[in-house]
């Protein structure tokens, strides 16, 4: 009887997040604390499930990035592209991936497009082309940028956590196929786009008028974070040698920032995405039901069934799920949902390691085929939109499906390639 | 508090509008930013522009600071680049460095009539964060402005018991609408 009550308590959760009829972090939280309400999982083994050092990691990360906006350096680098770009826009909009990639490889997406969205949204006008290639182009890159580390994606935090992976495991296993598929992604973007590109050499003046000088805030501060997040993903690298976990070393990085800044805290406190970390409450509660009842090793039996154990076939398909499934659905709770399924799959034979990077270049790259794919997405759709340049679903679908697809064809070789062979 | 709920329900936005001289300022609206930046520094009194079409009716309200924002988003964009950190705040910033006239960043028209009550036009003034309304007749064309000055003072005159709060007619004591814009 369990059973079916977290299954359909489990179902009900994700339609609601799914189709937005409620806040998915009410909805989340909501789910989760029925399970408990309802006796299906126990108060003291659902707060035990809430990982703290995924929640503490994201705060941490969250807090290093917010300084880091608040200082300039987002529009600084955005700028410095451009003027570096000449007004060529294929150039621009290269420049403008390779520096979303990075940054968002290190630190939040959201946070990344949007601050980098207004110098896109500007450089677009002057040059007088749409700049909807150009937001477009934010989303890809800040998807496949946040697949090369620990802290790229918030799946990866996830699978990291869990999979007990670090940083450097990251960057050694997904650094690689993040590189191809970015380098794949630049030639994409010229086919895609390539109609979309023309400029009127007379424009291109104005984008090397912009003075980058003028958008620093706080020169001091910004060269500190700079400094502080250096250090803090350089303590991700060692992190074992130290015997920290991830999550208090970015809990230092940000308390030291605030420290070394004699920045209020309030503030930044403030700013952190307190709603996305309560929705990884409610899910890593939800989640602990619907493991409790044995619904979760069900699926992973009949999944081992389905593809006879065969480990290449069990991963590839989990790549492919992942990918549909993270277009379709928030990657956050399909990532939630499937590491104790994949866990699951590793004792019943299935190479886990690989399992555990199929499943988050899945989430991460699947991320790309929609505008519901990941939070990058609908927050830069809803800039586009307010800028006066609506992002309809299949308009976005149209290039994300292609991006999508060539990037978990990539990602399929790769793992075979490296894992399978 | 009775008192004060009597004022507001029964003062009629005819009977405040002219306590202050500040007058409408109408433009029309494929008037460009740059010139109607000019129109509005030549009135500085008026913190919202009524826009109004070839008819002469409103169409759409900009609010000074909305204005200067837009014009200053056109020459020194780098002054917004690293203060924008909102969703919202980014769209407008994107659709005001396009936008070429002042039709284009109007905002939704915000209007009330002279016989409604200054609890009604505060209600509209906080609900839209304006700090005036354009009073207009029964087709839509503008009549008269009413700031949010002129509202509280008949507030104040009523705190501090001065206020006869009898509402008088419109005529007395309307702005007459400025001259339109080519």
């Amino acid at each position: 009887m369990d059973a079916w009550v977290a299954a359909i308590l489990f179902l009900v959760t994700y339609a609601l997040i799914t189709t937005d009829r409620v806040d998915k972090t009410v909805a989340a939280l909501l789910g989760g604390l029925l399970m408990v309400v309802l006796g299906i999982v126990p108060q003291a083994s659902a707060f035990e499930a809430i990982d703290l050092n995924v929640i503490f990691l994201l705060v941490g990360m969250m807090a290093l990035a917010y300084v880091l906006g608040r200082t300039g350096f987002f529009a600084l680098v955005g700028i410095r592209a451009a003027k570096l770009a000449g007004g060529r826009p294929y150039a621009l909009m290269a420049l403008l991936a390779l520096i979303t990639a990075v940054l968002s490889a290190f630190l939040d997406n959201v946070t990344t497009v949007v601050l980098l969205a207004p110098v896109t949204l500007y450089v677009a006008t002057v040059l007088r082309v749409s700049p909807v290639p150009f937001l477009i182009t934010l989303i890809f890159a800040s998807n496949v940028g946040g697949t090369a580390t620990l802290i790229g994606d918030p799946p990866n935090i996830l699978i990291g956590s869990a999979a007990g992976l670090d940083f450097g495991a990251f960057m050694l296993n997904l650094g690689p196929i993040a590189l191809v598929a970015f380098a794949v992604l630049l030639v994409l973007l010229r086919v895609l786009f390539h109609g979309d590109l023309a400029v009127n050499e007379a424009v291109r003046e104005a984008v090397m008028d912009l003075d980058e000088r003028e958008v620093i805030n706080d020169a001091r501060t910004m060269r500190l974070a700079l400094v502080v997040i250096g250090a803090t993903i350089v303590g991700f690298l060692i992190h074992r040698s130290l015997g920290l976990e991830p999550a208090t070393i970015a809990l230092l990085g940000a308390t030291v920032l605030l420290l070394g800044g004699r920045i209020e805290p309030g503030p930044v406190l403030r700013e952190i995405e307190w709603p996305t970390l309560f929705f990884f409450v409610g899910l890593f509660m939800l989640v602990a039901g619907i493991v409790k009842v044995g619904i979760i090793a069900g699926v992973a039996d009949a999944l081992v069934r389905v593809t006879g154990g065969d480990g290449t076939v069990t991963v590839v398909s989990l790549l492919w799920l992942s990918g549909f499934a993270s277009a379709i659905v928030d990657n956050i709770p399909y990532t939630a949902t499937m590491i104790p399924l994949v866990r699951d799959l590793g004792h019943a034979g299935v190479p886990l390691e690989p399992a555990w990077w199929a499943l988050a270049l899945g989430a991460d790259l699947g991320g790309n085929a929609t505008i519901v794919g990941a939070s990058a997405n609908v927050i830069v759709v809803n800039i586009a939109a307010r800028a006066g340049h609506p992002i309809s679903f299949l308009g976005f679908a149209r290039y994300g499906v292609i991006v999508t697809v060539v990037s978990l064809a990539l990602a399929t070789g790769y793992l075979w390639l490296r894992y399978l062979l | 508090v009775t008192q004060k709920l009597r004022l507001a329900r029964r003062t009629t936005v005819a009977a405040t509008q002219g306590l202050l001289a500040i007058e409408p300022l109408l433009i029309a609206q494929d008037v460009d930013l740059l010139g109607a930046m000019r129109r509005s520094a030549r009135q500085p009194s008026t913190r919202i522009i009524g826009v109004i079409d070839a008819d002469g009716r409103i169409v759409g309200v900009a609010p000074v600071a909305l204005l200067a924002e837009a014009v200053v988003a056109h020459a020194v964009p780098e002054a917004f680049f690293s203060e924008l950190s909102g969703v919202a705040e980014v769209g407008r910033f994107g659709h005001a460095v396009e936008a070429r006239t002042i039709g284009e960043i109007m905002l939704a028209p915000a209007t009330i009539t002279a016989d409604a009550t200054i609890g009604d036009a505060f209600r509209a003034m906080h609900q839209r964060q304006l700090s005036g309304l354009y009073v207009v007749d029964a087709s839509g064309t503008p009549v008269g402005y009413l700031d949010l000055q002129e509202l509280a003072l008949r507030y104040v005159e009523a705190l501090e018991g001065a206020s006869g709060s009898t509402a008088t007619g419109v005529a007395d004591v309307q702005d007459p609408p400025g001259p339109s814009t080519p």
